[in-house]
């Protein structure tokens, strides 16, 4: 897969303070990369060294196929950024604030006419366009933002915490944008402290503080963590010779009761639960429902990421 | 969906939208209307009244008198045309605030004001390159200031014509004022709002940095006080000069806002 995004050692000091500390990231074309992280880990400071909005203090990075320092201006023209803040302009319409940002990634009149309609529409703002953005909601003025970051169609994307402070609704509007940039084929950075959103949404996710701590993808940390739970609950409650006869099948690292049902741990739950099943049915038991039972993404998080002291 | 391509947009054109955009929410902006509108007003008011009012009521031996010693260039003209002409020279000096005051105030909004709507950062993160937009920032600031001190001045000089006497109507008519007028307001004006922008980097209060800014306004004070009680002369030769050296200050205090203009620093430093 071609990539779109590679650091080197990438370093910003703010004086004494390191806030981001020799990264190394390689970022595919078209997926998902989360980026998690506590309070302060240096994620706003390393999305806007990969907009050019910084300069690193060492270390080397190309972002969209232009090397940093040296072709900056063309990263910005295919990069899109949405900021912690949306800082829009707020006695201005929101037709405005698009139209005056489409002109300054230079778009013609008509371009920035029909990408500002394109987006107001699909952020459900079309019918407001005329009202200023001072009268709009805060789940409103992230939208906005959102549409501000991608008026020019860029192929990079990235997002700073986009559903933070949104309702359900809105952050579920924000999502679906979210996959469907994805489906257009759009690499999407996505920075959030959501971890059922990072779960859901992305194909990798980096644990960072000052420097990168791991990249997996969600399913591979948990199982690599916590082994693979499957749940199976029997009707009538499982027996204590249940029990025994699942702890017997090859390849079980652990089972107990829970709530009615048997929790099993096993390294190759697509090898052992056939097995499992078997042994629970030909001893005459009754089952009633089989599920995968996931590790919480916080679990793991808590578990990589100490917050910065 | 048409292919669109991103890129740093046309100097012209990325000036015209900056311009359009801050005239617009300046507009939008009745304390800063107020504020820009309020010095050019009572002073122009206040000009008019004083040529009106001397061409009305002659002034008393007293009034020439004290004129005469406060003013010594004025000395040996008759004396009703001498007063009328120190007022209306005395005037056209405090028309020189206009371009002081009201640009200050134009580029102090425009600059604070995106700093505290945090609207910096989204610009900045746009392909247009930071010199250029100062360059648009400070002309939006100095182009609509520029026309009010010229149309304050045209107004003020139908005013003089149809009211005042013919002392009067040389005064505000001299080549030197004519000069100044043409040369100095633009020149002025670029000087306060390119300080304006420089101050609002370090400051984040409106009202604060009016008052630092407020400064640039003594010394054109001070030579206007010296111009009529006679210390200075400011011959048509002398303004050449005095513009020559306000068109140094321009660029060295535009060098000094460009310094402070750079990505980095407004993300990382303004605060
Ligand atoms: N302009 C600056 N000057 C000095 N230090 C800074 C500056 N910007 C950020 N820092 C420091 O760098 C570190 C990383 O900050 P950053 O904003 O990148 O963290 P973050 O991961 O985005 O945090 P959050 O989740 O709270 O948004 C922090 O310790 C912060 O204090
Ligand atoms: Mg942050």
């Amino acid at each position: 897969m071609k990539t779109v995004l590679r650091t080197d050692k990438l370093t910003k000091r703010f004086g004494e303070l390191v806030a981001v500390d020799r990264i190394d990231l390689e970022v595919c074309e078209g997926e998902v990369f989360g980026f998690l992280g506590p309070n302060g880990a240096g994620k706003t400071t390393t999305l806007r060294l990969l907009c050019a909005l910084i300069g690193p203090t060492s270390g080397s990075a190309e972002v969209a196929g232009f090397r940093l320092g040296r072709d900056d201006p063309k990263i910005r023209a295919s990069v899109g950024i949405l900021t912690e803040q949306p800082g829009l302009y707020e006695r201005q319409s929101a037709w405005e604030n698009l139209v005056f940002y489409a002109t300054l990634y230079g778009l013609t009149t008509a371009e920035a006419g029909s990408q500002a309609e394109r987006y107001l529409r699909l952020m459900g703002l079309w019918e407001r366009r005329t009202e200023p953005v001072a009268t709009f909601s805060r789940g409103m003025k992230q939208k906005m933002a959102i549409a501000r970051a991608a008026l020019h169609e860029p192929r990079l994307l990235f997002l700073d915490e986009p559903t933070t402070g949104l309702d359900p609704d809105a952050a579920k509007t924000v999502r679906e944008f979210i996959v469907q940039l994805r489906g257009e084929g759009r690499t999407v950075f996505l920075c959030t402290h959501n971890l059922d959103e990072a779960d859901r949404l992305c194909d990798r996710i980096a644990f960072f503080r000052r420097n990168v701590i791991r990249i997996a993808d969600p399913d591979e940390l948990r199982a690599e963590l916590y082994g693979r739970a499957t749940e199976i609950r029997l009707m009538p409650a499982p027996r204590p010779e249940d029990l025994a006869r699942v702890r017997a099948v090859p390849g079980v690292r652990e089972a107990r009761f829970e709530n009615g049902s048997i929790v099993v741990a096993s390294a190759d739950p697509l090898h052992t639960n056939p097995l499992l099943i078997r042994a629970l049915v030909e001893g005459g038991a009754q089952i009633a429902f089989v599920t995968e039972r996931k590790a919480h993404l916080e679990d793991v998080y808590l578990k990589i990421v100490e917050p910065i002291e | 969906m048409t292919a669109i391509v991103a890129a740093s947009p046309a100097r012209p054109t990325l000036v015209r939208a900056v311009c359009v955009r801050e005239w617009r929410e300046a507009l939008s902006n009745k304390l800063l209307v107020g504020m820009t509108l309020l010095p050019p007003v009572v002073i122009l008011a206040t000009g008019v009244l004083a040529v009106a009012a001397a061409a009305i009521n002659p002034p008393s031996e007293h009034d020439v008198q004290a004129l005469y010693a406060a003013a010594p260039a004025a000395a040996g003209l008759d004396p009703k045309e001498a007063v009328q002409g120190f007022i209306a020279t005395y005037f056209l000096i405090l028309f020189m605030l206009i371009p002081t005051v009201v640009p200050l105030t134009m580029a102090i909004y425009s600059v604070i004001g995106e700093k505290s709507a945090r609207t910096l950062e989204p610009l900045l993160a746009t392909p247009v390159g930071v010199g250029d937009l100062l360059f648009a920032k400070s002309l939006a600031s100095t182009v609509p200031s520029v026309l009010v001190t010229w149309i304050a001045y045209a107004i003020y000089l139908g005013s003089v014509i149809a009211l005042g006497s013919r002392a009067a109507q040389n005064a505000v008519t001299a080549p030197r004022w004519i000069l100044a007028i043409v040369v100095m307001v633009p020149l002025l004006t670029l000087l306060s709002v390119n300080l304006g922008i420089l101050i609002s980097t370090r400051v984040n209060d409106v009202r604060v940095a009016q008052q630092i800014g407020g400064l640039v306004v003594v010394p054109v004070v001070a030579l206007g006080i010296a111009q009529v009680t006679g210390r200075v002369v400011l011959d048509n030769g002398a303004f050449l000069q005095m513009s020559a050296f306000l068109i140094v200050v321009d660029v060295a205090v535009f060098w000094l806002a460009k310094v402070a203009f750079q990505r980095e620093n407004i993300l990382v430093r303004w605060r």
